[in-house]
């Protein structure tokens, strides 16, 4: 009802001035109601819109309370015999509940490297000697700006892993200094550092050590973190080995031109080469570029698919932004694919990675990989490359 | 289409030096004037664009934020091309982030230069003055010095939360820029001069009139 000021509108005016007329009396009076009865329709509205939410929140609650059930009673028992199943593959594209999320992964990632909890405090125990000396050093070091040994030390990773870890989901508030899981991360990294030497830190692993960090317990994240990174494709990139970086983005052109022809076309013509985005999502399997709870969800099905499904992924997106795209010059993509809207919604990513094919004339993925691979030379354009006219569409949008 | 009534100007600029010396936070201060503590890393090369006007001509700055780790130096070199100027940028809290500075400069001017021979524009960014200026008076180091033996058209101590100097930086970069690409139109006049090129000549800008 009614209060204060709105409760005016229906007063006549102060004595002093003349009186409203009877038609602009009884005007006021109908638009005051007809204001009054929107309002009320507004709230109706709003509630409903409110109540809708919260049944689909339930729903959405019970699938998840239903589907721990069935992930802990049924198939986490029995994994390897369930995993390839029909029924269980379908519940895992739905999405891992979060409470049994970092068990699947961790299983599904599996340990070939055999790595064991005490293995890992081998390693971080050395970490933690290397970064004793390396700040002892560094202070003796420090009024000779700098001595040799640091400077050799500048890529063995321990100062860019203290670097990275603030800028590691930063929103989060976590990881940074003083924050809860700030040791932690270091601890990962800096043991995986002494347990590959020869590949040591790489910018993208922070990221992907915290999104197992958020779901496993210390040594398990660093075991998955490893056998992760041991992946084909993870190994490639995070060695940064050009040919094989090469052979993947040829791939993924293929499957690009094959699912979305105008698309490809369009980016082609803008020469927007598939490296510009896919360094960021593969390197970070798109845990810095999507939203957290998406993300998550985009490794239910990497942990599922394997390398195949990080570019299904990322077609997926394009799919999804295919409109925009289109309308959009070289530097507004590339501007918007290194920062995605945080509007993004899961269902919707999946629709569109469910509409894309992972087939090229028949072939597979691993099949389509696997040619590129064999016939070495062809294909085997230099990334970035600007075809062959001499100024690049580019520069000329 | 190149359009000859209006005129604009675009440039791919780079932006590089060491990991978490604050490029990414120089260009969000630059392009969105604003600052916060908490971005995350770049993973290869993230994009911004800056339109600016420039004696009533658009400039539209195309820059390029590469990631900083040595490691990726392979791969994220091919960016270099076509780009006509570069901020190489540097932390004045942490010494070796001052001692890569050559090291970017020399790995830049070998990967890429301007059709007339010479090496691109390149702006020193000394970041992060706000939290002290450690590197620039414990060296004893001679800026203006350091910046003619290196081959740097100027430098200028920034930060990009207290938003110090990050436009002079800009505007200095892009005048060397519109001045190199003069210079290159005019010696390429010369070149090929001809009377029919003599009478276009004034209402062209330089990129259309190497696009004819």
């Amino acid at each position: 009802e009614p209060l204060s000021t709105t409760a005016l509108i229906l007063e006549d005016r102060p004595a002093n001035l003349p009186a409203k007329p009877s038609e602009e009396t009884q005007r006021h009076k109908l638009e005051y109601e007809e204001m009054v009865a929107a309002a009320k329709r507004r709230e109706m509205k709003e509630a409903q819109k409110k109540k809708r939410q919260m049944k689909e929140r339930h729903r959405q609650e019970d699938i998840i309370s239903n589907a721990m059930i069935v992930w802990n009673n049924e198939i986490l028992p029995q994994w390897d015999t369930m995993k390839g199943t029909r029924r269980v593959r379908d519940l895992w594209w739905q999405g891992l509940p979060p409470s049994v999320r970092g068990r699947v992964w961790s299983l599904a990632i599996g340990n070939e490297l055999n790595i064991t909890a005490e293995l890992y405090k081998i390693f971080l125990c050395r970490a933690k000697e290397k970064w004793r000396s390396y700040s002892e050093t560094s202070s003796v070091n420090d009024s000779e700006s700098d001595g040799g040994a640091s400077l050799a030390d500048r890529e063995s990773s321990l100062d860019l892993i203290k670097l990275d870890i603030s800028r590691t989901f930063p929103s989060l508030f976590i990881f940074q200094k003083g924050g809860p899981y700030h040791d932690l991360l270091h601890s990962v990294l800096g043991a995986y550092t002494c347990y590959r030497p020869d590949i040591g830190y790489v910018q993208g692993m922070s990221f992907i050590a915290a999104v197992l960090i958020l779901n496993l317990e210390e040594a398990e994240a660093f075991i998955t973190f490893a056998n992760l990174l041991n992946k084909p494709c993870q190994m490639a990139f995070f060695r940064v080995d050009h040919d094989l970086m090469l052979k993947y983005f040829a791939a993924f052109e293929i499957f690009f031109e094959e699912n979305l022809p105008r698309l490809f076309t369009h980016f082609q013509t803008n020469n927007l080469t598939p490296d510009l985005y896919l360094i960021d999502w593969i390197f970070t399997l798109y845990s810095r570029s999507l939203p957290l709870d998406v993300a998550c969800r985009v490794w239910d099905v990497f942990c599922r698919d394997g390398e195949e499904s990080l570019f299904r992924t990322g077609l997926g997106i394009l799919r999804l932004y295919e409109d925009v795209l289109l309308q959009m010059d070289f530097i507004h993509i590339a501007q918007f694919l290194s920062r995605l809207p945080d509007d993004l919604h899961t269902h919707t990513l999946f629709n569109a990675m469910a509409a894309t094919h992972m087939l090229s004339r028949n072939r597979r993925w691993a099949q389509v990989f696997c040619a590129l691979m064999k016939d070495g030379g062809g294909g085997n354009r230099e990334w970035g490359e600007r075809s062959s006219s001499s100024s690049s569409p580019a520069l000329r949008s | 289409m190149q359009n000859n009534h209006h005129k604009e100007r675009l440039y791919k600029i780079l932006v590089i030096g060491d990991l978490g010396v604050g490029k990414t936070s120089i260009i969000k201060r630059y392009v969105h004037h604003n600052f916060s503590p908490n971005y995350r890393a770049t993973i290869g090369v993230d994009f911004a664009l800056k339109v600016l006007n420039w004696d009533q001509e658009t400039v539209r700055l195309q820059l390029w934020d590469i990631a900083g780790q040595e490691r990726f130096g392979n791969m994220t070199r091919v960016y270099y091309r076509e780009a006509m100027g570069a901020f190489i940028v540097f932390d004045v809290t942490r010494p070796a982030s001052f001692e890569a500075v050559t090291k970017w400069k020399e790995d830049l001017d070998s990967k890429l230069t301007l059709a007339n021979g010479k090496n691109v524009a390149t702006v020193l960014l000394a970041n992060k003055c706000d939290q002290g200026r450690d590197v620039l008076t414990n060296n004893g180091i001679k800026m203006e010095q350091f910046c003619l033996e290196n081959g740097f058209v100027g430098w200028y101590e920034t930060s990009a939360k207290e938003n110090i100097n990050i436009d002079e930086a800009a505007n200095c970069l892009v005048k060397h820029i519109i001045a190199n690409e003069n210079d290159m139109l005019q010696s390429e006049v010369l070149d090929t001069i001809s009377p029919q090129l003599e009478k276009d000549k004034g209402g062209t800008c330089s990129s259309c009139f190497r696009s004819q």
